[in-house]
């Protein structure tokens, strides 16, 4: 038998994982390029229709299709960032903002254009659907979102922290011009950078799919909230964007629940809106300011 | 004889308005009373209006907005719902949707208090979408999904071409507002906020009140839009004013051009128009969008308006003798009365002590110089004393009155005015719009009189010997001229007590040795001069009293003489030679 | 004084020629506006329509239609209502197209249907909404079931057929959803039932536990739905199960299309649903299914069931008024008793209802079966 509340908090967090997830994608770029990438969703659906290519109409086995996908994802993201942000890098935010917003509508109708608007299934990581337990059914493609979303965090932490590669990355993320006296090559550094935001929305996708199938939609539905949670838990702050997402899929899980099911995502926007109003920085983001 | 700019003039544009309102009635005659054509006009002029939003809120104050189908759809079904559920007359339920839109509006301005960028992104896509769930789950009031039907038009303009003629009307008007607003005091303390919010706020401009009052404005005329929307269609639902519609009113105005109505105007025509002509490239149109606001941003960042008539665009000088700055006909010596007073200054950010309990004193009439060595607390003082920092301990008093908590703009107005290390020139505007910005201080004598401001700003370039160049862009001045800019700025403020913040960084030798020059020119006059540099040569030129900071203390104060003589200045000093190369 | 006549000639030939068209010429088709989408979320949707379309162009033209062939104008309507809006006023703006076929959508419907009343010519459409034939609008004429009859016929079946009581119903808040879910609950109102929970969601919801949850803890031993989108019935079909409740489920018709037996695989086996095309509903509809899979290489469904009877109704019917003239074509559409169309056999009402049927059927793993065609009185 199914309990209300465990079962609802499971759900809540295995959806707050995908948040999480796709907003780890975004705050890197906001910590190196400085970057607020609104095409950060439009990545994880292009990495799951690849793998819809890759795995269900070329056949290419799943887990050799999975890092194939991952891997063009990546290069993806250089052209992207070839695109959209190096030539507007000197003037400021507000054009790149502006430029991805750009590059997310036309992402999503060339997909559209040549997917057509049915949603499409790709299987997950395993066979199994999940199991119950303790009252709760723990469905299996949460609990790898779950897991992978746990594992990335390692894995970001330990190359940051712990790789020459890391050091340099986050050197060009705090200062540009003072990585640059230092020998740092900030242009590969923010290219990198793009490379590898891109590839994490893709796989954030591939891992997705099996939940909310893959559609040309998918993108934006998943990017507002992940934007969201990233506000949420501290702008540019990673353990931030992990805890932001986790929040928000249990309080809107818990808000459909409990207050409105239509209203759910009004909720979540809500939420925001009052960190916005009443703690901009979020639960563990810096002062904003500006020097003079 | 004064020289008189066109923009200052008061009714400036007016007899072209009367001629395109005429024009444009004169053509409605013609539109059909209905079908196609008709309607494609009408949807390009209502949306244009909600476009011309777009340029005050993102072009003239550089804040972007995601909402402003939002502020469209609150107008339509304002006018949509007043009319049809409660029979008030057509012109009743439009004010009321403005009103509700331009409420709504100037609320999201209220989180653009200390928030900006993809901060305000972010809130306004919230607000579009709660809007957009309110739209379709309220269905008591909002009718829900199915929409409102049957919206009447006005007596009088029930027939198709009759609206139309309205609607241009409107059109006509809400673009030549638009047009005036950019050479207003008000448009340009916009412009202002958007190049540089805290040189904006130095000189006098309430920051807070400006975006408040541009999203109020944008979300005004973007309800006008939305109500007429209505009224030209007959029926309305949620999702016409959903976040897709947002993204395409801004797409029109970045495609025409954000920093002009007329832009703004042709790229709502251009993107209504276009994709009912390229019907044949139908599948691919929304994709050609999407690329087409990356290629703009790139390729036509001033959009198709702005890119024509920048390249028309030509450098005029302003003809016509003015009266010099006021000042300097006026004489005045030093006097025992103190112009600004610091006491038990303290600011320190985290275990840092920039600024650890400083006292001082500025007579009136003075040149006061601050001095010390780099990282001894100079600029945070600045800082602090125009109200950027707030201090962590200590009093701020002007002329005897407490401004410690004060905003930067609060203290502008009680006289005091600065220049800053790293120029914050106002980079989208003239260099004459820039010195405007100046003479508009609140307080100001002239503020409120624009032909004077005109003629102040140029006396004070006058002084500054920048006159030949008021109508060049700020942004194509060289470094030195810019810091001029700056020094102008300020000057034509008419302040008491002006601060200047190493007015001599990045200057070279023949730089510096003019505005030394220029430093003793307004020596004399009774103004408070505030300057903060590591020159000693401009100090010792130009100081009256000099103040020694070291580690964010005092060291030493006095005259020049016994200051630089001084053992512990001296000592801080010697770490560090002196640098007439300053950086 | 010659100037003048030579004026009056001129306008006199100008008359003539703009009246051309009106004056029947054996060998020119005549045109029939259509408003499908080409472009935006109903792209695809819109080819089917078009399918459908064609079919019936060719039955038309064996025989003519006032000894002239059928022509088809298709204006995109974006998916959007504005677009609705443009592409009927481009329709309306050719003087010689005598009738049109409108959207699928009922919000669009709405959105044109004051320039149809406007312009006076019939409009044949597909949007299920039952308030569209009740504005007093003559021109519109509906070629699917109304949604209230979708909602008589899943509270008949699961109350006389299946035997249940306490009805859960699930709706979208769109305009599709809202109308459907209201329908359904005043069905059963009409049977001396309240429902135990009524639910709406908002489309792409993504997470669907808080109302599977809601479902389960209601009691209810049957659930009722109206989903508009394919991705959102297959996450709440998936959850439904996941989360253990079993209950007999009729669902509108999205549940047996194939994007969703395709996305919820299992989770949808043992379901019914109504769906007011089904291939072995009639001889009528079958011999439709058959000539489609010929032609298309694929099954029909309702969105080319509809526009084939469209397009055959008003062939009829102009050969009936036999004139052009809209407000005969009007009044023989309105005449029409016993079509046995596609969708099933027309008697069209005063309001312009031609249909009061559905069909149920069943997802047997997989497989849709014709279960039994449910007819209401009017």
């Amino acid at each position: 038998m199914i309990d209300l509340v465990p079962q609802l908090l499971f759900t809540g967090l295995g959806i707050g994982a995908i948040y999480a997830l796709v907003a780890l994608g975004f705050v890197l770029l906001i910590r190196a390029a400085n970057v607020v990438n609104f095409a950060q969703g439009e990545f994880s659906m292009l990495g799951a229709y690849l793998m819809v290519v890759l795995a269900s109409v070329l056949g290419v086995p799943y887990y050799v299709a999975l890092p194939i996908a991952v891997a063009i994802m990546a290069g993806f993201g250089v052209l992207f960032a070839g695109a959209t942000y190096w030539p507007l890098r000197s003037r400021g935010q507000l054009p790149v903002i502006i430029s991805t917003i750009g590059a997310s509508i036309f992402l999503a109708n060339v997909v559209l254009i040549a997917y057509g608007p049915s949603p499409a299934v790709l299987p997950g990581l395993f066979d199994n659907e999940g199991f119950e337990a303790g009252g709760v059914f723990m469905e299996s493609q949460y609990i790898s979102i779950i897991v992978a979303a746990a594992l990335l965090v390692l894995l970001q932490f330990l190359i940051f922290e712990k790789t020459l590669l890391g050091k340099k990355l986050q050197a060009t993320s705090q200062d540009k011009e003072m990585a640059s006296l230092l020998g740092i090559p900030v242009a590969t550094m923010v290219l990198i950078t793009f490379a590898y935001s891109s590839a994490l929305g893709g796989l954030a996708g591939i891992l997705v799919a099996p939940v909310l199938f893959v559609s040309v939609g998918m993108g934006a539905l998943i990017s507002l909230k992940a934007f969201a949670a990233n506000i949420i838990g501290g702008f540019g702050n990673i353990p931030g964007a992990i805890l932001g997402g986790l929040a928000l899929g249990v309080v809107e899980t818990f808000g459909a629940a409990f207050i409105s099911v239509p209203y759910k995502d009004a909720i979540a926007f809500a939420l925001l809106l009052l960190f916005l109003l009443v703690r901009p920085q979020g639960l563990f983001g810096e002062k904003i300011a500006e020097k003079a | 004889m004064t020289p008189v700019l066109p923009q200052a003039r008061l009714w400036r544009g007016l007899p072209q308005l009367a001629v395109a309102i005429v024009v444009v009635m004169g053509l409605s005659t013609l539109a059909p009373q209905s079908g196609y054509i008709l309607n494609i006009v009408m949807q390009a002029a209502t949306y244009a209006i909600g476009v011309a939003g777009l340029v005050v809120v993102l072009g003239y104050c550089g804040q972007i907005s995601l909402a402003q189908a939002a502020f469209f759809g609150l107008g339509a079904y304002g006018t949509a719902l007043g009319t049809t559920d409660y029979g008030l007359p057509f012109v009743v339920a439009l004010a009321l949707g403005v009103v509700v839109a331009t409420v709504f509006g100037a609320v999201l301005g209220l989180t653009s208090l200390r928030l900006g960028g993809h901060y305000l992104a972010m809130v306004t896509i919230s607000f579009q979408q709660i809007l957009t769930l309110v739209l379709n789950n309220w269905i008591g009031l909002t009718k829900g999904p199915d929409g409102v039907k049957n919206i009447p038009r006005p007596p009088g303009f029930e027939r198709g071409d009759h609206f139309l003629g309205l609607c241009l009307v409107v059109l006509v008007i809400v673009t030549w507002y638009a047009w005036r607003l950019k050479t207003s005091r008000l448009g340009r303390a916009m412009q202002a906020v958007r190049d540089n919010e805290i040189a904006a706020s130095t000189c006098g401009i309430d920051v807070f009140r400006t975006k408040v009052l541009a999203f109020g404005i944008s979300a005004l005329l973007g309800g006008l839009g939305g109500g007429l929307f209505a009224g030209a269609f007959a029926y309305i639902s949620p999702d016409q004013f959903a976040f897709g519609e947002s993204i395409v009113l801004l797409t029109m105005a970045l495609l025409g051009g954000v920093q002009s109505p007329f832009g703004a105007l042709l790229g709502t025509v251009v993107l209504v128009v276009l994709p009912e002509w390229l019907r044949d490239l139908k599948r691919y149109y929304l994709a050609v969008y999407g690329a087409a606001v990356i290629l703009i941003m790139v390729f036509l960042p001033d959009g198709i308006w702005g890119s024509v008539a920048g390249r028309l665009r030509r450098v005029r000088a302003v003809e016509g003798e003015v009266a010099p700055l006021p000042l300097l006909s006026q004489t005045g010596v030093e006097s025992a009365e103190v112009a600004m007073r610091i006491t038990g200054l303290a600011k320190h950010f985290g275990g840092l002590k920039a600024l650890d309990g400083v006292d001082l004193a500025v007579r009136r009439g003075s040149v006061h110089a601050l001095i010390g060595p780099n990282g001894s607390g100079k600029t945070t003082f600045i800082n602090v004393t125009t109200g950027l920092y707030k201090p962590t301990a200590g009093r701020i008093e002007l002329a005897g009155r407490d401004v410690t908590g004060t905003a930067p703009h609060e203290r502008t107005r009680q006289g005091l005015a600065r220049t800053f290390q790293n120029i914050r020139v106002f980079r989208g505007m003239t260099v004459l719009d820039n010195v405007m910005v100046g003479a508009e201080r609140p307080g100001n004598d002239i503020a409120e009189k624009p032909a004077e401001v005109v003629a102040r700003a140029l006396a004070a370039l006058d002084f500054v010997g920048l006159r030949g160049d008021a109508g060049r862009m700020v942004g194509t001045l060289s470094y030195g001229h810019q810091r001029y800019v700056e020094i102008a700025r300020a000057l034509a403020g008419s302040p008491h007590l002006l601060l200047l913040d190493e007015p001599a960084a990045g200057l070279n030798m023949t730089e510096k040795h003019e505005l030394g020059l220029l430093l003793r020119r307004l020596k004399g006059h009774g103004l408070t001069i505030l300057i903060v540099d590591h020159d000693m040569n401009l100090v010792e030129q130009v100081a009256d009293h000099i103040t020694v900071l070291n580690f964010g203390r005092r060291i030493a104060d006095g005259g020049p003489r016994d200051v630089l003589r001084h053992p512990d200045v001296v000592a801080a000093y010697l770490g560090e030679p002196r640098r007439d190369e300053a950086a | 004084m010659s100037m003048t006549v030579t004026r009056r000639g001129l306008a006199l030939g100008t008359v003539a020629v703009l009246a051309a068209p009106h004056v029947a010429r054996a060998a020119d088709p005549i045109k029939i506006g259509c408003v499908f989408p080409s472009t935006g979320p109903a792209a695809e949707a819109g080819k089917l329509q078009l399918n459908g379309a064609k079919l019936a162009l060719e039955d038309v033209n064996q025989k003519g239609v006032l000894g002239r062939p059928f022509e088809l104008v298709i204006e995109d309507d974006q998916t959007t209502n504005p677009g609705a809006v443009l592409a009927f006023s481009r329709l309306a703006s050719q003087a010689e197209i005598p009738a049109f076929i409108g959207s699928i959508r009922s919000t669009q419907v709405h959105a044109m249907a004051p320039d149809v009343l406007k312009i006076g010519k019939p409009m044949m459409f597909g949007g299920t909404d039952p308030t569209i034939t009740k504005m007093g609008n003559k021109w519109l004429f509906r070629c699917r079931p109304n949604d209230s009859y979708s909602g008589k016929v899943i509270a008949e079946f699961g109350v006389s057929d299946l035997k249940k009581q306490k009805w859960a119903i699930v709706y979208s808040t769109d305009a599709f959803g809202t109308n459907g879910g209201k329908a359904l609950e005043e069905s059963l109102k009409a049977k001396g039932i309240t429902p135990v929970l009524m639910q709406g969601y908002t489309n792409n919801a993504s997470d669907f536990s808080a109302v599977v949850l809601a479902v389960r803890s209601s009691g209810a031993d049957i659930l009722g739905s109206y989903f508009t989108f394919e991705g959102d019935l297959g996450i709440f079909a998936r959850q439904l199960r996941q989360l253990g409740v079993r209950i007999p489920w009729v669902g509108s018709p999205s549940i047996v299309n194939t994007t969703a037996l395709n996305l919820a695989q299992a989770a949808l086996h043992g379901t019914y649903g109504v769906a007011d095309y089904a291939v072995d509903a009639t001889p009528a509809s079958k011999s439709f299914g058959d000539r489609y899979l010929a032609a298309y290489k694929a099954l029909p469904d309702n969105q080319s069931s509809w526009t084939y009877d469209a397009v055959n109704l008003l062939g009829r019917a102009i050969n009936d008024a036999k004139s052009l003239e809209p407000e005969k074509i009007r009044a023989a559409l309105a005449a029409i008793k016993s079509y046995a169309g596609a969708e099933g056999e027309y008697n069209f009402d005063e309001f312009g209802d031609g249909l009061r049927g559905y069909n149920i059927v069943r997802n047997e793993s997989g497989k849709i079966v014709f279960d039994r065609r449910i007819d209401m009185k009017a």
